[in-house]
């Protein structure tokens, strides 16, 4: 069997269709990845599963799109990027979208959550969603 | 190792966004020129090393060495972009002190202006962006570097008037020197103005888009007596890294705030030249964007972490004034030839050439050169 480039980030889709967020976690060492790799960058075991964490996320940083650099976005912009960390996931950040959030009331630190009802396999983009829950520290 | 070689020769193209000239032809013109620069003949060059990335696969080394009908004894390539040309001469000292080579010449160019993909083209490199990044419109250098402006602000409350400092210091060191792509000077307010492109950073915050080259000669300081012009000795070379994936190096890094090896590229370059951080007379940082000049700043240990944009706020930066940075306008506000044209313009300052942007007294400047996840510092000196 040969494996296609990509192949080891389908399990990440898999488990957004199954309403779940799921990041490469070493068994060897305890630690999480991301991206994905071939073996555990920590230790260098390849002992790794996908491991469901809880998905809600604290916003590390975000930045408004004005401008498109890609034709695809011509029409979407503006835009929000988020990077978000999981306090379940130390080490793990995930590019997102915000969704549903005035750019004005964003805030570092906020708590958000994956908009799985949005979530549509053909497109595998995963939005999130600000909501009122606040993030438990990760101080 | 001391690296016993010089520069002796620089060449560029005029900064323009679009060129009716193909790249190797800018490519061709400014390895000549420096060639012209050094007094050298063409058939004397024995080797050649670049980044090892972009010019390898755009115009190859055995292209340019047919080309100038040369014989390569030594080929060298060393990270990508602006880190690997500020490197190129650790390798080029390498083979030249091991009596491997005689002459060395390093080049770069871009057609980043005409070509469609301009420099984004270089996510394709990577899976992992385009599964996980560009669905999301994290597609572009302005969106990763917005995003860390924006952490930035927060942990070393930069303000804003800070930020646009670097853009407006820049644009008067670029109207200094003249000749570059862009000759309307630039003010604070019409810094904040400006239409914005991934916020917190706005147009003046960003670095041009141009077609053109820039090269250099190098060998060895005996050779180099012989030379047109007087000789700029390479002191010090240093090249650091982490182990962070170019794809992941926005977002996964721990110290994302802190530039990926700019300060043991630093540390290494300096304890080559036998010198301290205050006998730097000058600094051409890679400047892809503001807060990238204020990052390496700080992470080559030139101000303390957080005090950079109070730095360029209090003129500091300024020829004349403590430490004058990207004495040109840099990519910002002259041309945008990822660190080659840093050393071109180092290399005229301490041969004392750069006229109307010229800093006095300049004895040894630096070189910084930034390429996610790594860093390359280059300490020229004018003295032998």
């Amino acid at each position: 069997m040969t494996e296609t480039a990509g192949d080891e980030f389908q399990p990440f889709w898999d488990a957004a269709a199954a309403g779940e967020l799921r990041f490469p976690f070493c068994r060897s060492c305890q630690k999480f990845h991301w991206y994905p790799m071939i073996r555990c960058p920590h230790c260098n075991t390849a002992d790794i599963s996908w491991r469901a964490i809880d998905p809600t996320g604290s916003l590390y940083s975000w930045t408004v799109v004005q401008r498109p650099f890609d034709a695809a976005f011509n029409d979407r912009t503006p835009y929000v990027v988020g990077l978000l960390e999981f306090p379940d996931a130390p080490g793990v950040r995930l590019i997102t979208n915000l969704v549903d959030i005035e750019t004005d009331a964003i805030e570092f630190g906020m708590a958000a959550a994956p908009a799985f009802d949005l979530y549509d396999t053909a497109e595998s983009r995963l939005m999130f969603r600000p909501n009122v829950k606040p993030a438990r520290s990760l101080e | 190792m001391t690296p016993d070689i010089a520069i002796v020769g620089i060449g560029e193209t005029a900064p323009v966004r679009r060129s009716p000239k193909d790249l190797r032809s800018l490519v061709m013109e400014a390895v000549y020129d420096a060639l012209d620069d050094a007094g050298i003949a063409p058939g004397e060059v024995d080797g050649v090393v670049t980044d090892s990335v972009v010019m390898p696969t755009t115009v190859p080394h055995d292209y340019v060495m047919a080309q100038l009908g040369a014989t390569s004894r030594f080929d060298g390539s060393i990270s990508y972009g602006g880190a690997g040309i500020a490197c190129s001469p650790l390798q080029a000292a390498l083979a030249i002190n091991a009596g491997l080579a005689n002459v060395v010449i390093s080049y770069f160019g871009v057609d980043w202006g005409t070509r469609p993909s301009g420099p984004y083209g270089f996510h394709d490199l990577y899976p992992a962006k385009q599964t996980f990044e560009k669905p999301y419109g994290f597609n572009a250098q302005p969106i990763y570097f917005g995003l860390w402006t924006r952490r930035y602000m927060k942990e070393y409350g930069l303000t804003p008037e800070q930020l646009g400092s670097v853009a407006v210091q820049q644009r008067q060191h670029a109207l200094l020197r003249g000749g570059g792509q862009i000759s309307k000077p630039l003010t604070i307010e019409d810094y904040l103005t400006a239409p914005r492109i991934a916020e917190p950073l706005g147009v003046p915050d960003c670095c041009l888009i141009t077609d053109g080259a820039g090269a250099f000669v190098m060998t060895s300081n005996e050779r180099a007596r012989d030379c047109r012009k007087p000789p700029v000795h390479v002191a010090g070379t240093g090249f650091a890294s982490i182990p962070v994936s170019g794809d992941s190096v926005f977002t996964q890094d721990p110290n994302v705030l802190t530039t990926p090896g700019a300060h043991p590229a630093t540390e290494q370059a300096l304890a080559m030249a036998g010198i301290e951080r205050r006998d730097i007379d000058f600094v051409e940082l890679y400047d892809c964007f503001t807060i990238s000049v204020l990052m390496q700043l700080e992470d080559m240990g030139f101000c303390e972490k957080g005090e950079a944009g109070a730095f360029f706020e209090e003129g500091r930066a300024a020829i004349g004034s403590d430490l004058p940075i990207n004495t040109h306008g840099g990519f910002l506000s002259y041309s945008y030839r990822l660190g080659i044209e840093h050393v071109v313009e180092a290399v005229r300052q301490l041969r004392g050439e750069a006229g109307t942007n010229q800093v006095a007294n300049t004895r040894f400047g630096a070189v910084g050169g930034f390429s996610l996840p790594d860093y390359g510092v280059l300490v020229l000196s004018a003295d032998g």
